[in-house]
């Protein structure tokens, strides 16, 4: 298979300290794959190296079929992106910013500029100066110069950042229509998982440099831990009745009894009919799924606490 | 070279729609006429004896230069000192905002050849030099007229105005290696630090009797009216530019772009 990213074995180390150790990935085309990472993960240190723009320290990547250099001119006239703070250059105007972007991607028809700023929303603001910007107009400039030249393949760090809830979901369909429509391949990196979930078909975790997990985005719901919650008014007996049943439950400290055995999470009702038959039943019943940010933490978590 | 002239086009915009050209022209415009000012107070007894101070630095002043051909190796020099700082402030500018201004990244990972993008760069940091050399030396002779100073002739305006237009492209080619410093420290600390080291430097190597080979000397020493100066010493000065230009290459090339 021809893959869009491919990195072997990529790491970076600044003296002793290892900002990305070992990752080895793989990005197919037409896909959205989301990587994940708190702040100093590795994320944009990644995105940096698969842009040319950092010499690992070892091991390879390759983008679009051609291995990355440093200072090299391909693959780019292919790639867009967005590397943290979508800076501008703030005396020109939107406008005159993306039209000195469009002359750093030769071939690139003077009319782009124009769609694209209509396509970002920035229509009112393009003979505007880029120093005035409010954030989320920055980003969305930030964003424009990433896709003025149609790439096949967008690299966007952090791209949600500055956006207010519409521009989010706005910006999520544009992704989501490049990818459907023009078969674009979109490798974006964020720090808050169910922004990523939405959106991605694959998911990287990268943790203190290296890659913690790689799933497909059905995978997180099943690696998800999801718990049974009962409310009774007698909650010692009801435990009771469930441990003597086979079900080992707790009592949380705001009085709710709660179960993670599987065979109770796939049947609440046989729980409840449990409860009713001993007398006691449940005043309160529901299988809780783990927020996505709870399990992404308790994943980071767990990795803290091998080490 | 379509890519080169684009990225011309990119560079000049970016340095028209700055205020930094209205800031150097400004800067360019004290030099002569503080030299014209001193000259007048100086030719002035009623006026210098209000100033005080002024008026004895006005008086050092018109001891260098009584007449024309004085005057215009004044302006040399002056273009030769001053000229260097300001040249330095403006490649320094060009290379070094796109470190402060965090725009380094949309230049780097581009189907453009690093070198059109640098190029492209330094001519416009050269362009814009020459500028405002022209822009000294012409405001220099309209002082120098204005003041009505003598022996005027053809042939001493037209020497000292070839002087003066050498030791600007002298300036300007010593100037480009500052675009290398700008990289290196990421922004415009660097270099304008450097700059006055270089200054007080250059004195020091023309001192100690070395100044033929030290280009930032070379500059000095031309504009002083140093008849004697070897090809060497333009053949330094040259060298220099260019090793100035390879390094800030090499550097955009292959360091490490964090920023």
């Amino acid at each position: 298979m021809n893959w869009t990213i491919e990195t072997e074995n990529l790491g970076k180390r600044y003296g002793d300290v290892a900002a990305v150790e070992g990752l080895s990935l793989r990005v197919a085309q037409g896909e959205i794959y989301a990587f994940l990472g708190l702040n100093g993960a590795g994320k944009t240190t990644t995105i940096r190296m698969l842009l040319g723009m950092i010499k690992p320290t070892r091991g390879t990547a390759t983008v679009l079929g051609k291995r990355v250099r440093l200072g090299s001119r391909e693959p780019w006239a292919q790639v867009g992106y967005l590397v943290e703070i979508p800076h501008a250059y703030p005396e020109l105007s939107v406008r005159e910013n993306l039209e000195a972007a469009r002359r750093l991607h030769p071939g690139t028809e003077r009319k782009t500029v124009s769609q694209v700023i209509e396509r970002l929303g920035l229509a009112a603001y393009a003979d505007r100066r880029a120093g005035v910007l409010s954030q989320g107009n920055a980003q969305r400039l930030g964003l424009a110069k990433a896709l003025l030249h149609n790439p096949q393949l967008l690299l966007l760090d952090e791209p949600a950042n500055g956006l207010d809830p519409a521009g989010i979901v706005e910006i999520r369909a544009l992704l989501l229509e490049l990818t459907r429509q023009e078969g674009v391949t979109v490798f974006m990196s964020s720090h808050i998982l169910a922004e990523v979930a939405r959106l991605a078909k694959r998911i990287g975790i990268i943790h203190e440099g290296r890659l913690l997990q790689e799933m497909d985005v059905h995978e997180l719901e099943q690696n998800r831990r999801r718990r049974l919650q009962v409310r009774a008014r007698d909650i010692e007996t009801a435990r009771r009745v469930l441990s003597s049943a086979g079900y080992p439950t707790e009592i949380l400290p705001d009085g709710i009894l709660e179960c993670t055995q599987p065979s109770a999470i796939e049947r609440p009702d046989d729980i409840a009919s449990l409860l009713v038959r001993a007398g006691n039943p449940p005043t309160h019943l529901l299988v809780e799924e783990e927020e996505l940010e709870q399990y992404f933490l308790r994943l980071v978590g767990s990795n803290k606490e091998e080490k | 070279m379509s890519t080169f002239t684009d990225m011309l086009w990119v560079e000049q915009r970016k340095a028209i729609r700055s205020k930094i050209p209205l800031f150097t022209a400004l800067g360019s415009l004290a030099l002569p006429l503080g030299i014209a000012f001193l000259l007048f107070v100086s030719r002035n007894p009623e006026i210098s004896r209000q100033l005080g101070l002024i008026s004895t630095k006005a008086s050092l002043m018109a001891a260098t230069a009584t007449n024309w051909p004085t005057y215009l190796g004044l302006l040399s020099q002056m273009l030769a000192m001053g000229g260097l700082i300001l040249f330095v402030l403006i490649i320094s500018w060009v290379f070094g905002r796109e470190f402060s201004d965090g725009t380094l990244k949309d230049l780097l990972a581009v189907p453009v050849p690093r070198a059109s993008i640098l190029l492209a760069k330094f001519l416009v940091a050269a362009v814009w030099s020459a500028t405002l050399a022209v822009l000294i030396f012409s405001l220099g002779l309209l002082m120098g007229a204005l003041i009505q100073l003598p022996q005027a002739s053809n042939g001493i305006i037209l020497q000292g105005s070839a002087r003066a237009a050498i030791t600007a492209c002298l300036v300007i080619a010593v100037m480009l290696p500052f675009a290398f410093f700008a990289s290196l420290g990421r922004g415009y600390l660097l270099p304008i630090g450097l700059v006055v080291l270089t200054l007080i430097l250059a004195n020091l190597v023309v001192i100690a009797g070395w100044g033929e080979y030290f280009p930032w000397s070379v500059l000095g020493l031309y504009a002083q009216g140093k008849e004697s100066l070897p090809a060497i010493s333009f053949l330094i000065v040259i060298l220099t530019s260019l090793v100035g230009m390879v390094g800030t290459y090499l550097w955009w090339k292959y360091a490490d772009q964090n920023r």
